[in-house]
């Protein structure tokens, strides 16, 4: 639940976070904060970093070094007690086939620690938001790619999180659920819940986030706040930063 | 409370499942089969056995047989713990490695489960179908205790048997599916674990060895006395032992998980 904490306080704190991967640094040195409301957008190129930062912040990867802390909390010493303050919808939404959309509620409310009056409320408000009631007899494994990514959202945003992390949410989405999901988001953040979204799409990033941090080979190269009248400077600074890395490789 | 919620998921997950109902009503099926058989035995020869001051009784021949043939030999049909080397590794195959193949392992660990709760919650489900299982397989021999003489010390030591073999093999099962990249693996490498234990004891008499601590190791050693009906603190421990020990070495693993690459 977002938790009523002085607008200046960090929900979420990385602190010279890294990780190697097969061998290679996946993430280095990566510190970063993020405050109630605001929206940032990671950005980079495939193999950046961006899902590796996003599953250690969500608490599915260890990092190597470095701390994170949430709403105060050290995440990694007590990654139980985040259950209730983070919402994560991971690439491609991982759902289990043999559940339909309402077991998915009811096991996602329980796994976050919903109980009772508030379980059913949030399964109301959540059904009602993102338009299930249609779908909510239905198997995860009958479901579009569309779908499956509301009821991914749906999952993630149950129990109101004060940080939501969403790794490449409109990937398979038309665009009337991009605009959607847009929304989805700027309420989010005006609710006072911080908002990490990665996407390829600088669109995206210009529509919807507040600020942006471009990574590249695992390295913060960019972190400042987003104009949203100016796309094309985005534009410039993102490829100046990708093309270096391919220059340098070459 | 996490422990609770996980394993509220996967008891969801393994009703829903066919795999549970289809192995169910075989296992069950086959087992009305051989308590029909046993019972028939016992019956034409129940006049011979009341002629003997000491002879076996309804419990010796239908209800013990019925949940192994450990101590009678005869393996077909199978009894109860004959089918359980193969359904319990079959029902816990999913458990772990499924959660990795279909990408939920991840989700799980972003809820803020510990490796322990998601171990435990998983383990503590399969063991809700199990004991269903027992029941229902005891629920045959306990039909007609009205109309019988049931040792019920007997029984109810050939119960805890079971149950701690159950538990046992249970443990095994996730603990493979913890290890195991695809649930299919995780099955297979429970059998064969499952039946080397099963026949270390014999494969060692075989090669004209006879050791002591191979008959320690045997499953067999342990079980055969509590479906006799004696109940001794050493073979209940040895059950627990191996039970905690796959349980932790699959906790071990799944913790692991988040510092692979």
């Amino acid at each position: 639940m977002i938790a009523p904490t002085a607008a200046s306080s960090p929900v979420l704190q990385l602190d010279r976070l890294s990780r190697r991967r097969a061998g290679r640094p996946a993430v280095s040195d990566l510190s970063l904060e993020l405050s109630h409301g605001q929206v940032l957008g990671l950005l980079g190129v495939n193999g950046a970093g961006k899902s590796t930062t996003l599953a250690m912040v969500a608490g599915a990867l260890r990092p190597d070094s470095g701390s994170i802390r949430l709403e105060g909390e050290d995440f990694l010493e007590h990654p139980e007690r985040a259950r209730g303050s983070l919402g994560w919808l991971p690439e491609r939404a991982p759902l289990w086939p043999e559940l339909t959309v309402t077991e998915h509620l009811v096991a996602h409310a329980r796994l976050r620690g919903l109980r009772g009056t508030a379980a059913r409320q949030a399964h109301q408000r959540i059904v009602e938001r993102m338009e299930l009631q249609p779908l909510l007899r239905r198997l995860a494994a009958a479901l579009s790619q569309g779908q499956r990514q509301r009821l991914g959202l749906a999952c993630a945003l149950l129990h109101q999180p004060a940080l939501l992390v969403l790794d490449e949410p409109a990937n398979a989405l038309d665009p009337v659920q991009s605009a959607g999901l847009r929304t989805l988001i700027r309420e989010q953040a005006a609710a006072g819940t911080a908002v990490i979204l990665s996407t390829h799409l600088l669109t995206e990033v210009t529509a919807v986030c507040d600020r942006v941090a471009i990574l590249h080979e695992g390295t913060l190269r960019h972190d400042a706040a987003v104009d949203q009248h100016d796309h094309a400077a985005l534009e410039r600074r993102f490829f100046q930063i990708a093309m270096a890395g391919e220059v340098r490789a070459a | 409370m996490s422990t609770s919620a996980v394993m509220r998921l996967e008891l969801r997950r393994l009703f829903v499942r066919p795999l549970g109902w289809v192995l169910a009503a075989l296992t069950l099926a086959e087992l009305g089969w051989r308590f029909v058989l046993l019972l028939g035995n016992f019956l034409a020869m129940q006049v011979r056995l009341a002629a003997l001051p000491s002879g076996p009784g309804f419990t010796d021949m239908v209800g013990v047989p019925l949940l192994s043939s450990l101590l009678t030999g005869g393996f077909i049909p199978f009894g109860l713990t004959e089918l359980a080397l193969f359904v319990v590794p079959l029902l816990a195959m999913p458990t772990l490695a499924g959660e990795r193949s279909h990408g939920t392992l991840p989700l799980l660990f972003g809820t803020g489960q510990s490796a322990r709760a998601i171990v435990l919650g998983k383990y503590a489900a399969l063991m809700v179908w199990l004991v269903l299982w027992l029941v229902l397989a005891l629920l045959m021999p306990l039909s007609l205790a009205h109309a019988t003489h049931l040792d019920w010390g007997k029984l109810a030591a050939a119960s805890l048997g079971m149950l701690l073999l159950l538990a046992a093999l249970a443990a095994i099962g996730v603990a493979c599916s913890a290890f195991a990249s695809h649930p299919a693996i995780a099955a297979s490498a429970a059998i064969l674990l499952v039946l080397a234990l099963c026949s270390i004891q014999l494969g060692a008499q075989a090669a004209g060895v006879n050791n002591s601590v191979i008959d320690w190791l045997a499953l067999p050693t342990h079980l055969e006395p509590l479906l006799r009906g004696l109940v001794s603190t050493g073979d209940i421990l040895w059950f627990l032992l191996l039970t905690i020990v796959a349980l932790a070495l699959a906790i071990r693993r799944v913790a692991t998980e988040k510092e692979r690459d």
